[in-house]
């Protein structure tokens, strides 16, 4: 199925978007200055709700003319595209949603034809099926990893990292406290929580100061 | 309005292809998904974290009813949505250095596509078709997809030898941290802030 490449889904959906030329600010308007708004961190509603990899929502005002001698055309609606990465198929992902951050949802779709709310969760998956459009190319360079894997991986990483640096030498000089503190490194990881989606910072535990940075244009 | 979210990029363009042209366009990509070593040369750029193509034919344009009027379009049209590490530049000189051949072959079906070679004239046929991106999330915006490639690697060896740490003499389970250790300090990066871009 060309919409999953491993374990990803690759959802594409178009919404049309209502054309009112009666309503002021414009449906397009107003979804743009509510997804400006929104933030892109942990508090983002793709981080609330579970298995968004990556997740973008774009308002596409028309297609564009590449010059002649292509014919010059235009769109006679705009349209909402929400393109996500993301663990699960439609239904399940769409219904996710809908449990997790509906207001998000109804703020955002209410401004697009036929939307018929994230209350009734049948109605809401109906739609978003029919807004659906097929990938027909879904490239992915982790594709078996859910979201909360690759988030503990990137924990562990970090702390294994941390571990080895404090540790050198240990396993000539003295293997059995290596063995031991190992095994407590182990246990205390595992009984981490997982790192939320979406947070841009490293947890003060294993903040490091950045060694290298500049220009890189 | 965004396209950038901590390492990633968000890159979308669209553009007009001739409706019969789209079939060929398709079998590229069927046989594109079916013979996994043709990919090998998109796997190994390694700075593009997840990137779909998708074609829209002319009368699949969602039409809900509700007075939305119905589109009549001559084209059908190929999205690309891209999410990858770095910047515009440098994403767009890699795709005509590494890839020519491959992008020629999905995008020539495209209406007045230049070719990605010479890579100024290809830039400019992308900043055309690109249109920019309003909201863009992403789980983990401090790593890149070497960096997620890595931490998977360093979990594994680390499960596994977390999993027999306990059944070991203190000689043995050396010897096993020392491999441990082999195994994954290549994959030990640090991912810190985005860097800057002007």
């Amino acid at each position: 199925m060309p919409n999953q490449n491993g374990t990803v889904y690759g959802l594409t959906i178009l919404s049309p978007i209502i054309d009112d030329e009666r309503v002021t600010p414009s449906h397009d308007l107003q979804i743009r200055r509510y997804l400006a708004s929104l933030p892109t961190d942990e508090r983002s509603p793709f981080a609330l709700a579970p298995g968004t990899h990556l997740a973008r929502l774009v308002v596409m005002d028309d297609v564009i003319y590449v010059g002649a001698p292509a014919c010059e055309e235009h769109l006679k609606s705009k349209y909402l595209v929400f393109e996500t990465n993301c663990d699960s198929d439609l239904p399940d992902y769409i219904s996710g949603l809908a449990e997790r951050v509906p207001e998000h949802l109804d703020a955002v779709w209410s401004h697009c034809v036929g939307y018929p709310g994230a209350k009734d969760k049948s109605a809401l998956i109906a739609y978003m099926q029919a807004c659906e459009i097929d990938t027909t190319f879904f490239f992915a360079a982790v594709n078996n990893k859910t979201v909360p894997e690759s988030l503990r991986a990137l924990l562990t990483q970090r702390a294994v990292t941390d571990f080895i640096v404090n540790h050198q030498g240990m396993a000539q000089a003295d293997p059995a406290r290596l063995q031991t503190e190992f095994m407590r490194f182990a246990a205390e990881l595992k009984a981490k929580p997982t790192p939320p989606a979406g947070a841009s910072r490293h947890d003060a535990e294993t903040a490091r100061e950045i060694k290298t940075g500049g220009h890189n244009e | 309005m965004s396209n950038i979210n901590g390492k990633v990029y968000a890159m979308n363009a669209i553009t007009p292809m001739k409706p019969w042209k789209t079939w060929i366009l398709r079998l590229i990509f069927f046989v594109l998904g079916h013979i996994k070593p043709l990919q090998n040369d998109l796997i190994n750029l390694s700075f593009i974290e997840f990137a779909r193509w998708v074609i829209v034919p002319r009368r699949s344009f969602p039409a809900l009813g509700h007075g939305q009027k119905a589109e009549e379009l001559k084209y059908d049209y190929l999205l690309f949505f891209s999410n990858f590490n770095g910047t515009w530049n440098q994403y767009i000189d890699a795709f005509s250095a590494v890839l020519a051949k491959g992008l020629d072959l999905i995008w020539r079906w495209s209406e007045k596509f230049p070719g990605s070679v010479p890579v100024t004239i290809f830039k400019e046929y992308i900043a055309r078709v690109q249109f920019d991106t309003d909201y863009y999330f992403t789980a983990y915006p401090y790593a890149t997809a070497n960096d997620l490639k890595a931490a998977h690697i360093v979990q594994a060896n680390f499960d596994d030898l977390s999993a027999k740490a306990s059944g070991l003499t203190p000689e043995a389970f050396a010897d096993a941290y020392l491999d441990f250790v082999l195994a994954s300090q290549a994959h030990l990066g640090e991912t810190g802030q985005a860097p800057v871009v002007f």
